[in-house]
């Protein structure tokens, strides 16, 4: 998962649809996330690259919504509702993810094993994902749904 | 040992016969009867090699006419030099000690010589960097000449001296980094590792030395008044530059003056043992020099760098040999003849030698670390042979091995080797816990990747400015919209201009506009000195580093108030965003941490009593609203990194905004203290923005 600042990034990912939760008068995911643009990379223990400044799920509430949907700890979050992640501040990342007003998150994630995966299975011709960084092509880009 | 003077000066009298030895290269032996005289002659030879050099760069400084040659040969003769002084000195130092040597030692003195010695190890120190702190004028303004520097590091560790690649460094770098790895071997646990900071204008029009004073002042006097400054700055070595050859030395070794770039100290810091760590961390430098000084750069007053060490003990056998095992609890009479190998933490037994080579895997494993207990038992009855007990505990399970050895010289042996490796390893401390990993540098990558040396900006790529303008200035009418800015301000801001205009003309960008807004110019595609952050009675839309920022629906207030010169931040540049989106194609406006440093205590003020609340924000119901407390505990990675105590509770967090983020935020501090609210408002500020943190929030 690392990148050359400037090119398109390319990912095997998977789609995760979580649905929210009410607790109260909130809606939860009952998960939590690290990383962003405004923190030291090198702290997280998830990430392969350590200059990778995406956000990751650091943490599953067991039983919650994000468990249900089969998030994992250590997924990285590429998207959510469409919303690129792999280029935010924490706080962004958590704004994108909290509003109030949805609740259905779409999450696209990467995690290591996909990539096993994808390379493991012969016979097949995985197409991986082209996620491109720069932003005006984020409602153009084909995404393709890959096997656990 | 007895040890005259701590320091590394070399004190060679002038005119000695020491002095003229040492430059002849002779020595006479009848002076140095134990002196072994290998160690004498290796750093004879590494200082005449060094010697060699350096008048090699002379030379190549004398004749080369690019300054890029000239600063790397100039580069070159700072390390020679240096490391004259330190064989000189390490010289000095091994003859004192002979001369001590044949002094007859009193029988007080004894002792120390039984001392055990640690063993030694390698120390690496990689990845180098070093954050810069331009003023906002000077970064965001892009006028003036481009005050250029070329640095680089040198790094001293007993007796070895490296340095790192030349970098030149101007006001578009935030960092100064150093790519290089270096390895020193046969370091001992209390070393200490140097690292100096040397810099040297790069600007062409000033060549030390050579022009005559008089000219000089004239030159300087008819040049404007900053660059006059710096020329007589760069001219004479001034009272804030020490003699570049590394200060006053009472060595007799003729030191060349050769015209040219010279390198000045310009920071320090030493780091040892305790800073070791398999991870980044942050130390803070000893800055010499001051503002007047021609290769003076704006340090932030910190460096990171990665440190680690490998014991000798953690990578070579430090023992090995045929021992019997027998398993405590187990049949007495069941020996297992097997070879063992003492090696980092735990002491392989092999069923056989020649496995230790094929890397079959042992027959099994007993750790040797801080917590195991080994010692000698009694002597068995029939063959007079002390046992070897080691007892780890394994869980909560104490588990004793026993071994034999097949002498009692053996015995012995292995007796000692143990206490060794238990001295070493209390001496090199953290470094046992478990082997770090030194990365050698791998072959340098094709240079396609970092194509020249400058800010991550140059590198960005922006195809279609006009979907982009157009994009932006969509959402600043809808902002502008939602916050009924109109109205608040009784005129259209002109900044708005700029977007309706055709972006065809960057230059005709209103400038009235700085003024009217309180200070603030939000979309500026120059780089205008902005004053410092108002009271937030003007919503500040900065320009923005992606599009999510202005449509977050709380966090609006990005604004680009000049650099605060917060001195808690040791790593400013971390927070620059790499998307840009200005619509002139214009180098994009950065969002630097203190400019979201002030947003965030805007929105602090705002909740004290602001004179507007976002309204399409519900007002918060619930701000306290309590949080499962077990997802709260703070997770072991980040426990030892904060010094500032978050109070990470959502209560500190809504009193701060107070626009409401509807999900009380929950980044997860290292403390549950409630101090009192501004306080706690300021802390979980400082602590939600320190890059040291590596926060995590619940969704």
């Amino acid at each position: 998962m690392s990148f050359v600042p400037g090119q398109p990034v390319t990912a095997v990912v998977q789609r995760i649809e979580i649905q929210k939760l009410r607790q109260g008068d909130k809606l939860i995911l009952g998960f939590s996330i690290g990383g962003g643009i405004d923190q030291d990379p090198g702290q997280n223990p998830f990430s392969e690259d350590k200059t990778d400044k995406g956000i990751y799920v650091t943490r599953i509430s067991p039983g919650g919504p994000a468990d249900v949907a089969n998030l994992r700890m250590g997924d990285k979050i590429m998207q959510v509702n469409g919303w690129d992640m792999t280029m935010v501040t924490h706080d962004q990342a958590r704004k994108k993810l909290t509003k109030q007003k949805e609740d259905v998150v779409r999450l696209l994630i990467t995690r290591k094993s996909l990539e096993e995966t994808v390379s493991q299975s012969k016979g097949k011709n995985p197409k991986p994902c082209t996620y491109a960084n720069e932003k005006q092509n984020l409602n153009d880009v084909m995404y393709t749904n890959n096997v656990r | 040992m007895f040890c005259r003077n701590q320091t590394t000066r070399a004190t060679v009298a002038r005119g000695s016969a020491l002095e003229m030895e040492i430059r002849i290269g002779k020595f006479r032996r009848n002076d140095l009867q134990d002196a072994p005289p290998s160690q004498d002659s290796d750093i004879q030879k590494k200082i005449d090699h060094e010697i060699r050099m350096r008048d090699g760069a002379c030379k190549l400084l004398a004749a080369c006419s690019q300054r890029e040659q000239a600063l790397e040969a100039a580069k070159s003769l700072q390390t020679c030099s240096t490391r004259i002084m330190a064989y000189m000195s390490e010289l000095q130092r091994m003859k004192e000690a002979q001369v001590m040597q044949n002094v007859p030692r009193r029988s007080s003195d004894a002792g120390p010589m039984d001392e055990r010695l640690p063993c030694k190890g390698k120390v690496a120190i990689s990845d180098l960097r070093i954050p810069l702190m331009w003023k906002d004028t000077e970064y965001f303004k892009n006028k003036g000449e481009l005050h250029r520097c070329a640095v680089f590091c040198l790094l001293q560790l007993g007796g070895e001296i490296f340095d790192t690649d030349m970098v030149i460094v101007d006001r578009t770098l935030t960092d100064i980094c150093f790519d290089n790895a270096i390895v020193f071997n046969k370091a001992s646990p209390g070393f200490e590792l140097r690292v100096e900071l040397y810099s040297c204008c790069s600007e062409d029009d000033y060549s030390a030395g050579s022009t005559p004073r008089k000219l000089a002042s004239k030159l300087s006097s008819s040049l404007g008044r900053s660059a006059g400054k710096k020329l007589r700055a760069a001219m004479e070595p001034g009272p804030c530059s020490p003699v570049s050859n590394g200060g006053a030395s009472p060595l007799l070794l003729p030191v060349p003056s050769v015209p040219g770039p010279k390198y000045h100290l310009l920071a320090h810091t030493s780091l040892s043992l305790s800073q070791i760590q398999d991870g980044f961390r942050t130390h803070d430098l000893t800055i010499s020099g001051n503002e007047e000084c021609s290769y003076w750069l704006p340090l932030y007053g910190s460096m990171c760098c990665r440190l680690v060490a490998q014991p000798y003990c953690m990578t070579q056998q430090m023992m090995s040999g045929c021992l019997k095992v027998k398993q405590c609890g187990g049949d007495p009479q069941s020996w297992t003849n097997v070879f063992a190998v003492l090696k980092g933490t735990s002491l392989f037994c092999y069923h056989r030698q020649e496995d230790v080579e094929a890397n079959v895997e042992p027959a099994f494993t007993i750790g040797i670390n801080k917590e195991t207990r080994i010692r000698a038992s009694e002597k068995d009855p029939q063959s007079k042979v002390q046992h070897i007990c080691i007892s780890n505990q394994y869980g909560g399970e104490e588990v004793t091995h026993t071994l034999t050895a097949e002498s009692r010289e053996d015995t012995h042996r292995w007796m000692e080797a143990f206490w060794q490796h238990f001295y070493d390893m209390s001496q090199w401390k953290q470094c046992c816990d478990d082997l770090m990993k030194i990365e050698l540098p791998s072959p340098r990558k094709p240079a396609s990747i970092t194509p020249k040396q400058g800010s991550l900006y140059h590198e960005m790529v922006i195809d279609s400015t006009h979907d982009l303008s157009s994009t932006v200035s969509d959402i600043l009418a809808r902002r502008m919209q939602e916050l009924e800015l109109r109205s608040q301000l009784g005129m259209s801001p002109t900044w708005m201009s700029v977007f309706e205009e055709n972006d065809t003309k960057p230059a005709a960008f209103p400038r009235q506009c700085n003024s009217r807004l309180s200070g603030h110019s939000p979309c500026s595609p120059h780089r205008r000195p902005l004053s410092p952050a108002s009271p937030p009675c003007c919503p500040r839309l900065g320009l923005l580093s992606s599009d999510a920022s202005l449509t977050s629906d709380s966090d609006s207030h990005c604004s680009t108030s000049p650099c605060c010169h917060h001195r808690g931040w040791p790593e400013p540049s971390l927070n620059f965003p790499l998307l840009s989106s200005s619509p002139f194609g214009l180098r994009p406006r950065t969002l630097s941490l203190d400019a979201k440093l002030s947003t965030l205590r805007g929105r602090g003020y705002g909740g004290g009593g602001g004179t507007f609340q976002c309204p399409c924000q519900p007002p918060p119901s619930s701000r306290l609203s309590p949080l499962p407390i077990s997802s709260r505990s703070p997770l072991s990675q980040r426990s030892t990194q904060t010094t500032l105590s978050c109070s990470s509770s959502t209560s500190s967090n809504s009193s701060s905004n107070s626009e409401g983020s509807h999900s009380p935020e929950s980044s997860e501090g290292v403390l549950f203290s409630r101090p009192s609210p501004a306080r706690r408002s300021l802390r979980n500020l400082r602590a939600r923005l320190d890059p040291r943190n590596w926060l995590q929030s619940q969704v």
